[in-house]
């Protein structure tokens, strides 16, 4: 809502605040300024100047000579605009001027004209960003004043960030009613100019339908509009508005339109309630009937959009067909235009859902519906009509005719709210008196009355009646006026919650930890991705890249790794915990929390001692180890079997992690170079991802082993191990024929060369033999060695190197 | 005797220390203590022909005089051995360090992880929920009718009719009230879905954390007092911390918390920053309570909501949100 600053307070005169104090105040009142603009800012050196006439550049076909009238007397100025009149008045930057921009107005010849001057546009100004025309200033004006006070700019704009619940701000009574020390005390409209001559009217009311002046009003759905007020103005000249209510409109960001339309938006701005002007001749049988809209029919609304009207949607219909949206928009064919003599002046009441439901139906929001969602003060409609009509006869010429037709099918009364001081307590933490409690309601415009020691009637006013209607509302505005500040900050004793700690937050640290640790790094992905990496789709997506949910998270992370190739990083090394959807029928979609990991480039920092090793599938089994030893105690390890590896793992480079109950709950392995789009000079990428288990056991507690008491005898075999033979086949043989002396075995070289027969290695294996209680003796150790040869080669047939 | 022995085992001595090499040891040995020539051997040998009463201390000194040089050649060799060691080579501590690679968490995880750490301290456990979730649970249990402008603050991504990605944590607030009798005392860090574009303050997915309190006699007193605590220790002891009232439609009275930090200058100073809202907060309102089956006249309570990525941008002078979430190995590299 943007107020300006000098309405606010002539509305309220008393208030003294400066402009930063009461930015302060509004912020501590819950309403917090977004934007100060100080509209004269920048406009010192522009002044109003008056173009006495003009003639066509001789040289040029799109520029206008003009002779000004400015501080000086007149100066030849050469116009670019296109709309340039005689007679009119706009902004002038003469000789000397600077403008907000910082451009200095010097004299020139422009296409062999001179030009002492600059007539000037909105965004010349700063004002907006209109610059295919200058600005036209509608009334009239002393050649040569300072153009700031002369446009009503010589203010200070608020932006006022208003919630939802707090329709009342939006108009500059509801904001002066924070800011004035008697709130609603001090509100005390000021008479409008030339209003004084218009007698206040009186009302020809009616429950479902009245009259006068010849025209009819009728409300068909009551539950729907529960109060429709009319007034005829007829013989009014529509025309610019004169300089002061213009003024006031600009300052609080609103567009001059034309006196009668700005005479409704003036009473809009200033009170909330939003106002409609009908042209009266447009309106078929002069009658007005509220209703719903009927199946097939349209719309051409004010602001030139074709509306498909729909029964559910509530119109303002003549006797023919639909004249406006009710609460929305009006229709162009029955607006006011510069032919308009006789006026219908609506001042309507619409229920807010049902506005808010018709204008997301039409996709639009507008100045009026905006307000009509949040509430309008159903007290203040009398003064709002009055106000208008009396306006517009002052601005537009032409008199109210007849009554005020006020069709109110049920009275509105004000809401009453017990409040008990006890429940002010117990909320807020501090004591307030039954009369300190009525004393904090009274400036907001709330009567409280005592009716039990610990009971207060707080009867509510129409400015509040939409938001304040339980008991814990009228506690929030106890606490807002008495100020949030003021409270203490006392903690109080607590005692433990019944929730325990999730586990699962538990587990991601540790990962998290254990990551890092390992030298990769965290990312974050949004789960949202294209079609091809999810299975369940939004409804309302933003783009096709979001549309679908992901079903695993490595696919976002190899697009991050692609991304950060692309700006030449090679060495990458990302991790990400997040969550992974899949479709359930009719339910929400099944979630499980992921960790993926991919690693690319060197696998350590390059070093002048080692030569640059780039990462492979070994690294990514370890990561999965690493991973497996967090999330599940006890999964191993293993290739995945033959053909069995899933996108986007490239075919024999595959491992999953299964756990003791035979599950597979994670994979990783060498990413299919098909599946990424990376640079030539890319490398291989390895990646992993395993699912988190939704509520993991806490990890078994660890027993400790003693430590050896005797040494330990180790024995090197080498074996000839042809392709077809795995090595973990080698390490299992070797493992059970071992027995249970048999400490550790390690693969300690793996070779492959020239001077091997061809498709063989030489696997180096080291196995470190141990007993408890004694030193073994080389006999024992001997006879295990020749074991593990002889189960190796009965179930590799593979011999050992000699 | 006497005399000669303790010349003689002078002259050893001496011989010894200025041994240069084991082999001239070795025949220093062999000179002084070998079995048959020594010296020090023939001088023993040579006690027999003294008088009984002589005997015994000439004896005494010739042992001595054995064991003096025994010791001295074998100190001298342990010497000689320890100079003539092979020199090790001189290492060039310029060189760089070999280091592994250092992987980062993630700056948004880190500020939840220091979020997480305070509130512990003050007795709250984590709660979690699903991301997606119904209409109920994210917006009609909060006391957020789907007709109310309120609705409208957060513009929602849908799966199907009555089904979302949460907008916010705050559903977590009702799953875990159904599911747990107060005393509640959590905070629930998550992920939320909003329907934004990505610009330089926001984003369609980023994290939240809620908190909540539920008890017998929690006041907006203690609101303040916990969340002023936090902020202090969360942004330093001289943060200065505001409660301005805002509206929230789960919580009454709603409030914006903002804090003033100072900035510590190098002369040792402070500058205190203008105010900065950090976090969304109110006490629960009772509508919430009682949609969850709380009875909302003996149980009271306050939530907040905050979002750690704004933190993390105001923290490390971040300008642009979207640097979080493009994952360069440069950028999160930073965060060791």
């Amino acid at each position: 809502m943007k107020v300006s600053y000098r309405w606010v307070r002539d509305v309220a005169p008393g208030i003294g605040l400066a402009p930063a104090d009461a930015v302060e105040r509004l912020a501590l009142r819950g309403a917090p300024v977004e934007e100060v603009v100080d509209l004269a800012h920048g406009l010192e050196d522009v002044v109003v100047g008056r173009v006495i006439e003009t003639a066509p550049h001789p040289n040029a076909d799109r520029l206008t000579l003009c002779r000004v009238a400015g501080p000086g007397g007149e100066v030849p100025v050469v116009c670019g605009a296109p709309d340039v009149r005689e007679g009119g008045y706009y902004p002038f930057a003469p000789v000397g001027a600077v403008l907000p921009g910082g451009f200095a107005i010097g004299r020139r010849r422009i296409r062999g004209e001179r030009s002492e001057g600059m007539l000037c546009s909105e965004r010349e100004l700063g004002l907006g960003e209109d610059h295919a025309g200058i600005m036209l200033l509608k009334g009239r004006y002393e050649p040569g004043e300072p153009f700031a006070a002369a446009a009503g700019l010589d203010d200070v704009r608020f932006d006022v960030e208003v919630t939802p619940n707090r329709g009342d701000l939006l108009s500059h009574v509801g904001v002066a009613r924070e800011l004035h020390p008697e709130g609603q005390g001090g509100i005390a409209l000021p008479a409008l100019p030339g209003t004084a001559s218009v007698p206040a009217p009186s009302f020809a009311r009616g429950t479902s339908e009245s009259g006068s002046a010849g025209v009819r009003i009728a409300i068909r759905n009551p539950a729907l509009c529960p109060r429709y007020l009319g007034a005829v103005i007829r013989g009014v000249a529509v025309g610019p508005s004169p300089r002061w209510l213009a003024g006031r409109l600009r300052a609080a960001g609103a567009r001059p339109v034309n006196n009668v339309v700005d005479a409704t938006n003036y009473v809009m701005l200033e009170l909330g309630q939003p106002l409609h002007a009908f042209d009266l001749a447009k309106l078929a049988g002069s009658t007005i009937v509220v209703g719903p809209a009927r199946s097939g029919e349209s719309l051409l609304a004010l602001d030139g959009g074709e509306l498909s009207l729909t029964p559910e949607m509530l119109t303002i219909r003549d006797a023919e067909r639909p004249v406006a949206v009710a609460g929305v928009i009006g229709g162009r064919d029955s607006g006011v235009t510069g032919e308009s003599a006789d006026i219908l002046l609506e001042c309507a009441l619409f229920e807010p859902r049902q506005v808010r439901a018709t204008r997301r139906a039409l996709g639009m929001s507008t100045d009026a519906s905006h307000r009509f969602e949040r509430g309008v003060d159903p007290a203040a409609m009398e003064t709002a009509v009055t106000r208008a009509a009396a306006l517009i006869a002052a601005v537009a010429g032409g008199a109210p005719e007849g009554e005020v037709i006020d069709v109110h099918p049920a009275p509105w009364e004000a809401p009453a709210v017990t409040l008990r001081p006890s429940r002010v307590r117990r909320l807020l933490g501090v004591d307030f008196a039954a009369d300190e409690i009525a004393g904090l309601l009274a400036p907001l415009g709330y009567a409280a009355t005592r009716r039990e020691p610990d009971e207060l009637e707080v009867v509510v006013p129409g400015h509040r009646a939409r938001d304040t209607l339980r008991e814990v509302d009228l506690v929030e505005e106890v606490a807002r006026t008495h100020g949030y500040d003021a409270f203490p900050e006392v903690m109080s004793p607590y005692r433990p919650g019944t929730v325990p700690d999730h586990p699962l937050f538990r587990l991601e640290d540790g990962l998290r930890a254990a990551l890092a640790a390992a030298g990769i790094s965290e990312a974050q992905t949004p789960a949202l991705g294209p079609a091809r990496h999810g299975d369940v789709p939004l409804r309302n997506p933003m783009s096709r890249d979001e549309g679908y949910l992901r079903r695993d998270r490595l696919p976002g992370l190899l697009a991050h790794v692609e991304r950060n190739m692309a700006r030449g990083v090679r060495d990458v090394r990302l991790f990400e915990i997040g969550t992974a959807f899949a479709p359930v029928a009719g339910a929400p979609p099944r979630e499980s929390s992921r960790v993926a990991a991919v690693l690319t480039g060197r696998r350590s920092p390059p070093h002048w001692s080692v030569p640059a090793e780039p990462f492979d599938v070994h690294d990514i089994a370890g990561v999965l180890e690493l991973v497996a030893a967090e999330a599940h105690p006890g999964a191993r390890v293993v290739p995945a079997g033959q053909g069995a590896a899933p996108a986007p793992y490239a075919a024999g480079r595959c491992y999953e992690l299964v756990t003791g109950a035979g599950e597979a709950v994670g994979w990783g392995g060498e990413v299919d170079p098909g599946a990424v789009d990376l640079p030539p000079w890319a490398g291989a990428v390895v990646g992993a991802e395993v699912v988190l288990p939704s509520l993991p056991a806490a990890k078994p507690e660890v027993i400790a082993r003693e430590l050896p008491d005797h040494p330990a005898s180790e024995r090197d075999l080498a074996f000839l191990v042809p392709r077809r033979v795995a090595v973990g086949d080698l390490l299992d043989a070797a493992r059970k024929a071992a027995g249970k002396l048999l400490e550790a075995v390690e693969v300690f070289d793996l070779y492959r060369g020239d001077d091997l027969p061809a498709g063989t290695r030489s696997v180096a294996l080291r196995l470190r033999f141990r007993a408890r209680g004694r030193t073994l003796t080389d006999r024992e150790v001997d006879k295990a060695c020749r074991r593990v040869i002889g189960r190796v080669k009965e179930e590799t047939g593979v011999e050992p190197r000699v | 005797m006497i005399e000669d022995l303790r010349r003689l085992e002078e002259d050893a001595l001496a011989a010894i220390a200025a041994a240069a090499d084991p082999g001239e040891l070795e025949r220093l040995r062999v000179r002084y203590l070998g079995r048959r020539e020594g010296l020090v051997s023939a001088a023993l040998r040579r006690l027999g022909r003294l008088s009984p009463e002589e005997r015994p201390a000439a004896g005494a000194a010739a042992n001595r005089a054995k064991a003096a040089v025994a010791g001295a050649l074998k100190d001298r060799l342990a010497e000689l051995e320890a100079a003539s060691a092979p020199a090790r080579d001189e290492a060039d501590l310029t060189l760089p360090a070999r280091a592994a690679w250092r992987g980062t968490i993630h700056p948004v995880s880190r500020v939840i992880d220091d979020v997480w750490a305070i509130f512990r301290s003050l007795g709250f456990t984590r709660a979690r929920g699903p991301e997606a979730d119904t209409e109920w649970y994210n917006f009609v249990a909060l006391n957020t009718p789907l007709d109310h402008p309120a609705a409208d603050e957060q513009d929602t991504l849908y799966l199907g009719p009555g089904l979302l990605l949460r907008s916010h944590t705050s559903p977590v607030q009702i799953r875990t009230m159904e599911r747990y009798p107060p005393p509640i005392r959590i905070i629930a860090p998550g992920m939320v879905y909003r329907r934004d574009a990505y610009d330089a303050t926001h984003t369609p997915a980023f994290a939240q954390i809620e908190g909540l309190v539920v008890d017998e006699g929690v006041t907006f007193v203690d609101l303040k007092a916990t969340l002023a605590e936090f902020a202090r220790r969360f942004w330093g002891p001289g943060t200065r911390v505001r409660f301005r009232p805002s509206f929230f439609p789960f919580t009454e009275p709603s409030a914006e918390v903002d804090v003033k930090r100072v900035i510590a200058r190098e002369d040792g100073g402070g500058e205190e920053t203008g105010w900065i809202e950090i976090m969304g907060a109110g006490m629960v309102d009772p509508a919430v309570l009682d949609n969850v089956g709380y009875d909302s006249e003996r149980y009271t309570g306050w939530a907040f909501g905050m979002g750690p990525a704004r933190v993390a941008l105001l923290r490390h002078g971040v300008r642009d949100l979207r640097l979080f979430y493009e994952n360069d190995m440069r950028f999160l590299g930073q965060f060791a």
